[in-house]
């Protein structure tokens, strides 16, 4: 028997609403609203009602994927960063860091937020980074 | 503040009499009460005992989160936090059998003068209690309000309440007594799907019916409802005519419902 | 955001969620609080309740539109007019914070000249909105002892986007309802960390904090911390990379968690594009319309399967919590970035995400007394400049975050397509409830789909009588782009001329039909409006 009750926040839209995942054995099975949040005091959208349904979605893919022959084909963590790493350091020697462009996203953390543009200025060195929430 | 309640849960844990309890947890170094299992008794850091502390944010859904635990543990001893609302829950679950009597301890808590008045609970205390006093059962003034209300007003006052809902589904999602596993409110038939605020007063009405001789009046639905809907007041009155036409209370006595008409079966299990 | 940060040197939301409560008047404009922001909605609802005022300008008549005590029904794209309209009464009537305007702000008398050119009937004409309703909003915006605007995607996703946001700013200021609580303009973020992102530099012309690209103190800063030469140059926004991609000069593209096959305004030419690169590499929950086109995908993981922190639309940064391991082999994006960052040569050494906050505080001034032991409670409202500091309720208080606030004569500019003969009808897009953006995530939820499983056309009865189309029979909606099919709704909430799609629902994709055209500077497209003709489905042909 594992039970977890941990405090997080909606993934959804902009208003930030505090909520609890409840869990058996690592299973989500039950969202709360959380009642100190000072944003939803306790109240949630069926959005965030609903939140525990779609992390656990047996749609979710959870394969490093490479293409090879045409088709997306499973391969290791070595091998799909290792592509990926030689891959862009080769476009990048060839036709300079400006021909690699990062789209982050609005659904990520902070800290992925700022780990990837850092990766895009620091690492292949190209200003070429923007988020797709202007859309 | 008191650790009487603290004390009897680890003493349960240790002597095996229980494998869980439900109950609320300070998180660390937060002022955030949340909903917490605990599983050893040594260790219940963060124990949550200003229960009666101010009137509102502490009361979350136990009885709800004992239902999930026992569906994947039929075996376990869980004891639960219960105050007078929660004890009511519990019996209507046993008496609905979605629930046994033998795999629950119950760890009374009577609840303050201010949350009593707060919630206009008549019952503000389960039978037996660990921890706090027992102080009187208060009327629904708001019922008596609203009562008072003629009627196309009162029609007016409720229109106008219903007519902001979102249909967040929240007053059913927290509600302990919604275990049905087809929600008629999510019946095509009776209500559409898709729009908002849904058909009033259909949607309210359907689930006030619903909850006739069920609900326990905790209250979660009101404080959960996003858009301020006093739902609470809504099932008091429905509760009032079972009881003036039944002498019916859900939450009290052994027998079922007046309303179930049906009947139900000893094995059904309805999550 | 460009248009706030003009006017007022911030582009963040000025107040804060809990003071909307307590306001006097709330002017809503292009947004759909209760189904896009609902917990706001809660907020708005309460506010009324306790006798604030509130102002409703929406083509549709939405929800919260219902307890308006006026709603205006203003035509697709004519906002800078409406609210120039606006300030043309005030001027007139007196009724604007003279005191405030002197001592707090610069280019009124441009802003004059420009409002005086918009009289109530020439607003009329552009706009629909009537002589009356407009003096009706004027007052209770303006006379109201402290007033609240409240916008989304509505006034932003346009063409004139930016020149939109200036108008509320100009209005904002005028009355003087800016750095005081229960005032100034707040723009509604549509996703849970779009705030985040634009802090934390996933822009290409600012680093994190917004720190210009260029500047040459900023830059080096970066430069020392990271050890590491930086371009100088700023680069491609997403609306100029598509292009790029098809001139050759963009070769590779890296996409994080986002799905630009359904939420880029225009579909066929995106695919194209996205075709065209040599390297497209997707990081992602699920294999979406785009990651089916890349050459590799990265599995990352839920925000329940991470720690970090969000930050929301009144600025506020708060902590995500892991609450069960990664599924199946999807790894945390943040250990994705740094085991690349590995293989490319520069290692990025971090523990776990409080390290790479202490990173953001050391480098973004606004973010500088922000740590994760300070955020477990209630989290913390950015500016927070130091360890002391309490964070910030409302921005702008004694002074703009730009000296003086400015004000900009903004002109009316039609969209881009405005319905004809061809294309009689104006269709907009926007969100419904039980949905989220895309679809990625609430699609997959069964609950939500129970609620609303496919895309629907909103269009009036009398539209659809004319058409000869029923409740829920399938149409053609065709614009000069492309066409989908698509069930109609008949609804009183549209007003004749105009339907709505939402734009959830990849097999009916909005952005079929959409019009790329966007705002020069914000380069938001035009989401909100564009010219379609609705046919109906030949039963004979399609069998
Ligand atoms: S629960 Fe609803 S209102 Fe709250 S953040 Fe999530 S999507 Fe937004
Ligand atoms: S008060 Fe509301 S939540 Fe509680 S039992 Fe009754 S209906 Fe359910
Ligand atoms: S909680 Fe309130 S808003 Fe949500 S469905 Fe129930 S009545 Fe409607």
């Amino acid at each position: 028997m594992n039970f977890s009750n941990v405090s997080t926040i909606c993934p959804y839209c902009g208003c930030g609403c505090g909520m609890i995942l409840q869990t058996i054995d690592q299973e989500i099975i039950n969202t709360l609203p959380s009642k100190s949040n000072p944003i939803n005091e306790g109240k949630l959208c069926i959005k965030g009602w609903n939140v525990h349904d779609f992390v656990v979605s047996s749609q979710r893919a959870t394969q490093p994927l490479i293409r090879k022959d045409g088709d997306l084909k499973e391969v290791s963590w070595n091998e799909v960063l290792e592509y990926v790493a030689k891959e862009l350091m080769r476009i990048k020697d060839q036709y300079g860091p400006d021909s690699i462009a990062f789209m982050s996203s609005a659904k990520c953390t902070n800290e992925e937020n700022f780990l990837f543009q850092k990766l895009a200025r620091a690492v292949v060195g190209t200003n070429n980074v923007d988020h797709c929430a202007r859309l | 503040m008191s650790e009487k309640i603290a004390k009897h849960v680890s003493e349960l844990l240790k002597q095996g009499k229980i494998e869980a309890f439900i109950g609320l947890k300070e998180q660390q170094g937060s002022k955030h009460i949340i909903p917490h299992i605990y599983t050893d008794g040594d260790n219940l850091d963060g124990f949550y005992t200003g229960f009666n502390e101010g009137a509102d944010a502490k009361r979350y859904p136990l009885v709800k989160t004992l239902f999930h635990i026992s569906k994947r543990y039929p075996e376990a001893r869980l004891g639960i936090l219960a105050r007078g609302c929660d004890e009511r829950g519990l019996k209507e679950l046993y008496k609905w059998n979605q629930l046994n009597t033998e795999q629950v301890v119950t760890v009374g808590l009577a609840c303050s003068k201010e949350l009593a008045e707060f919630c206009e609970c008549y019952k503000p205390y389960p039978d037996e209690f660990v921890e706090g006093e027992k102080v009187p059962g208060v009327d629904s003034e708001r019922v008596k309000k609203v009562s008072a209300l003629e009627e196309p007003e009162r029609l007016k006052f409720w229109l106008d309440k219903f007519s902001r809902c979102i249909k967040c589904y929240g007053c059913r999602n927290i509600c302990p007594m919604c275990f049905c596993k087809e929600c008629s409110l999510e019946e095509m038939e009776f209500i559409e799907t898709g729009k908002i605020p849904p058909e009033n007063p259909i949607f309210h009405l359907t689930r006030a019916v619903h909850m006739a001789g069920r609900c326990i009046d905790c209250g979660l639905c009101e404080e959960a409802c996003p858009v301020d809907i006093p739902l609470r007041i809504l099932y008091k009155k429905v509760n009032n005519i079972i009881m003036d036409h039944y002498s019916y209370r859900p939450g009290f006595g052994e027998e079922k419902s007046p309303l179930n008409i049906l009947g139900s079966r000893p094995d059904e299990n309805n999550s | 955001m460009a248009g706030l940060a003009a006017a007022f040197g911030s582009g963040a939301m000025t107040n804060s969620i809990a003071e909307l409560e307590d306001t006097k008047c709330i002017f809503i404009i292009g947004s759909n609080t209760s189904e896009a922001h609902p917990l706001i909605a809660t907020r708005i609802l309460r506010a009324k309740e306790k006798g604030a005022k509130l102002i409703v300008a929406d083509p549709r008549k939405i929800q919260i539109a219902s307890y308006a005590d006026c709603h205006v029904q203003q035509r697709l794209g004519s906002d800078v007019a409406l609210i120039n309209g606006m300030m043309n009464i005030i001027l007139k009537e007196g009724w604007e914070d003279k005191e405030f305007i002197s001592e707090r702000t610069e280019g009124i008398d441009a802003l004059r000249e420009m409002v005086e050119k918009f009289t109530p009937e020439k607003v009329e004409a552009i706009s629909g909105v009537k002589e009356q309703d407009l003096r009706k909003i004027a007052e209770l915006y303006a006379k109201s002892e402290v007033s609240s605007i409240v916008y989304a995607m509505g006034i932003t996703q346009h063409i004139s986007g930016v020149d939109n946001v200036k108008s509320l700013a100009n209005l904002a200021m005028m009355c003087g309802n800016m750095g005081k609580e229960g005032g100034g303009v707040n723009p509604l973020r549509g996703q849970n960390n779009v705030q985040g992102a634009c802090d934390m530099g996933a822009l290409p012309n600012v680093f994190p904090g917004y720190q210009k690209v260029g500047d040459e103190k900023v830059t080096e800063k970066f430069e020392k911390d990271w050890n590491v030469k930086l371009s100088r140059k700023p680069g491609l926004t997403i609306t100029d990379m598509f292009p790029a991609i098809e001139e050759g000069r963009l070769k590779a593209l890296y996409v994080l968690a986002e799905n630009p096959m359904l939420s880029d305004p225009d579909l066929k030419h995106v695919k194209k594009a996205l075709s065209a690169l040599d390297l497209l590499i997707v990081q992602d929950l699920f294999l979406t319309e785009t990651a089916q086109l890349a050459q590799v995908y990265l599995p990352g993981v839920s925000f329940a399967e991470k720690d970090g922190t969000f930050v929301n639309t009144e600025r506020r940064v708060q902590r995500i919590r892991k609450v069960i391991e990664p599924l199946g082999e999807s790894r945390s994006d943040l250990k994705i970035i740094q085991e690349l960052s590995a293989k490319m040569g520069y290692p990025m050494e971090y523990e776990d995400p409080s390290q790479v906050q202490e990173e953001i505080a050391r480098l973004t001034p606004s973010y500088g007394g922000i740590t994760y032991s300070r955020i477990e409670n209630d989290g913390l409202q950015w500016p927070c400049p130091n360890e002391d500091h309490p964070g910030t309720v409302y921005l702008h208080k004694d002074k703009f975050t730009r000296g003086l606030g400015l004000f900009h004569a903004v002109d009316y500019v039609p969209p881009d397509e405005l319905p004809d003969e061809e294309y009689p009808l104006a269709l907009t897009t926007g969100r419904i409830f039980a949905h989220f953006h895309t679809g990625t995530m609430t699609r997959k939820s069964s609950a939500l789909n129970k609620e609303v499983e496919k895309g629907f056309l909103e269009i009036n009865p009398k539209d659809a009588n004319k058409l000869g189309i029923l409740g829920g029979e399938k149409v053609k909606a065709i614009s000069r782009r492309g066409e989908i099919s698509i069930e109609v709704l008949l609804t009183e909430r549209m007003d004749e001329g105009v339907v709505f799609l939402p734009f959830h629902f990849a097999e009916s994709a909005a952005n079929v039909i959409t019009n790329p055209a966007f705002d020069p500077v914000a380069k938001i497209p035009e989401y909100k409006v564009c010219a379609v003709r609705i046919e109906k489905i030949d039963e004979k042909k399609e069998g």
